[in-house]
């Protein structure tokens, strides 16, 4: 009997392993996509890499994901200068917001000439008067975000992570997110091998238009993002494997 | 009978004696709102400080209103020596707030990928010609970035935030969690703990500022640490930088072949140690499948080479 049982064992073992149930790390390195987004403003420009924007990968294919991405495309879209303009910021503000394609406030350290003088953001100029009340004048102008008002401040940023959130709710398995660098260029790493959605889930301003990419991409078992990198784009080419679509912006009420 | 519960009553009496010199937060009744006990900012902030902050021990009151009993125990009381360096009514010495000697009680609740969302500011508006050069010059790394909580320690390491000064200038008021919101980053750890004094680094030769005259390792720090704007929380954050990081320049042919090379020293001596890019304790360890697919070689195990 105790040796029908042993027998028994060492063949579940056997099975086990060499169906791939004890797998090694040696043997399953999670893959790597790296990603780089490459943009024309406009015909006239150059391509440059779109930096600083949140790309997210969800597990599944297009068609898994048919209900998220219809919603994506249903979202009505408010742009940057609209909502600062619905606030009644002002002008220099909106401005200074877009010279560094700012989402909120602290993307931009805010220079002395943005305090007072001919470049002067009026409401960076009253909240530096109250942070010099409160903290004195070495720390007045680094401190200053303490005393705008939250909208100005971070409201566009946190209506769009709102946003993103509320649809990304629909996503029924954990998702990636990662920010690309400068020459627009990001990793996704410690993936499963599979299909998987890549999206901006909320389009990217490009000028005058909005860019929004859906595209399946396939990750490979043990791809260490040693080969060339997954590029997207908001123009054809031969090259590009995500071509987004472009909306233009729209009009503010 | 009396014997027996005499002896009880000494036994449990002995079991619970506290320490009183020991202060921990972790005790129930330590855990009202922080601002029960720490004032903040501290009244004398300006005496300590160049920003509003925390820079002081709680006022006796915060004490007294418990351990009254402790607090007038004998000359010299224990409970004194939490915040006192000299235990005596005369002298009101006390160490730095915190105390350095003192273990560390709370972790940090650190979300990177939000942080990167809103601070990471990647180009200087006023030279945007400047963002798509492969190195950037020295003060563009300052440009409101990572080095706004970590400046460089050594020409290897950058240093980890260890005070209020990178976060109260946004988190002092109404951006939450606010200065007085001292849980929304500071948890309570499970047992106290001592803190790091230096980052355990796998490549310890890498220098932050090198890279040759162009400097070539002065880049956008996401550009090598590549799961920074993933990073929810601190916890199980780990080196993170892909050997392809460094690849692209020190393994590519007709410019350089490091890793390569000294794959191939192993072949000749298994004993002999990577030293290009690690100090002895890593480079004697056997190379990692990664720098085997690097040099298109399939993986060896220094055991195995003859």
């Amino acid at each position: 009997m105790r040796l029908a049982i042993t027998i028994v064992v060492l063949l579940l073992l056997t099975l086990a392993a060499t169906s791939g149930l004890w797998r090694t790390e040696a043997q399953s390195p999670a893959g790597v996509l790296r990603i780089r987004v490459r943009v024309k403003a406009d015909d006239a420009s150059p391509l440059r890499g779109l930096a600083r924007k949140r790309f997210f990968l969800i597990p599944g294919t297009l068609e898994q994901n048919r209900a998220l991405i219809e919603a994506i495309e249903r979202q009505p879209l408010l742009s940057r200068d609209c909502y600062y303009r619905k606030l009644n910021a002002s002008a220099a503000l909106i401005e200074w917001l877009k010279a560094g394609d700012c989402e909120s406030v602290y993307c931009r350290e805010i220079e002395q000439e943005f305090i007072a003088g001919p470049k002067a953001v009026p409401e960076f100029a009253v909240a530096f008067v109250k942070s010099q009340t409160a903290f004195g004048d070495e720390t007045a102008r680094k401190w200053l975000t303490t005393n705008l008002d939250a909208n100005v401040r971070e409201g566009f940023y946190k209506d769009r992570q709102t946003t993103i959130l509320t649809l990304l709710k629909q996503a029924t398995v954990p998702y990636q997110s990662v920010m690309t660098d400068r020459n627009g260029t990001a990793y996704f790493t410690d993936l499963e091998p599979g299909a998987y959605v890549l999206s901006n889930v909320a389009p990217a301003e490009l000028g005058q238009t909005a860019v929004s990419w859906n595209c399946e991409v396939q990750v490979k078992q043990g791809d260490l993002a040693t080969e060339k990198p997954y590029l997207i784009s908001n123009r054809k080419d031969r090259l590009v494997k995500c071509v987004g679509v472009e909306k233009p912006l729209p009009a503010c009420n | 009978m009396k014997l027996i519960i005499l002896i009880t009553l000494i036994s449990v009496s002995l079991w619970q004696r506290v320490d009183y010199s020991k202060f921990s937060h972790a005790t129930k009744k330590h855990q009202a709102e922080c601002k029960t006990c720490h004032l903040v900012p501290s009244d004398d902030w300006r005496r300590l400080s160049k920003f509003p902050d925390v820079v002081e021990y709680p006022d006796h009151v915060a004490c007294v209103s418990c351990h009254r009993a402790q607090f007038f125990k004998g000359a010299r009381p224990p409970i004194c020596s939490v915040c006192h360096s000299k235990t005596s009514p005369r002298d009101e010495a006390r160490y730095a707030f915190r105390n350095p000697a003192s273990r560390l009680q709370f972790t940090i609740e650190f979300p990177h990928d939000k942080h990167q969302d809103v601070i990471a500011g990647l180009f200087n508006v006023r030279r945007p010609g400047v963002a798509l050069a492969h190195a950037l010059a020295p003060q563009q790394q300052n440009y409101n970035n990572c080095t706004i909580c970590h400046a460089s320690q050594t020409t290897t390491f950058k240093a980890a935030p260890s005070d209020h000064a990178s976060c109260f200038n946004c988190h002092w008021q109404s951006q939450e969690p606010v200065a007085a919101n001292c849980n929304g980053c500071h948890k309570l750890a499970t047992a106290p703990y001592d803190a790091a004094t230096t980052p355990a680094r796998i490549s310890s030769k890498f220098i932050h500022e090198g890279g040759g005259e162009k400097a070539n390792h002065v880049l956008e720090c996401t550009a090598c640490h590549i799961n920074i704007t993933k990073s929810k929380t601190l916890r199980g954050l780990k080196p993170d930088v892909p050997i392809t990081a460094c690849t692209e320049c020190h393994n590519k042919e007709g410019l350089r072949q490091d890793v390569s090379k000294e794959l191939a020293a192993i072949d000749k001596n298994r004993a002999f140690t990577c030293v290009y890019c690690h100090a002895p304790n890593v480079g004697s360890l056997d190379p990692p499948a990664s720098h085997y697919l690097i040099a298109e070689r399939p993986p060896l195990k220094r055991k195995d080479i003859k």
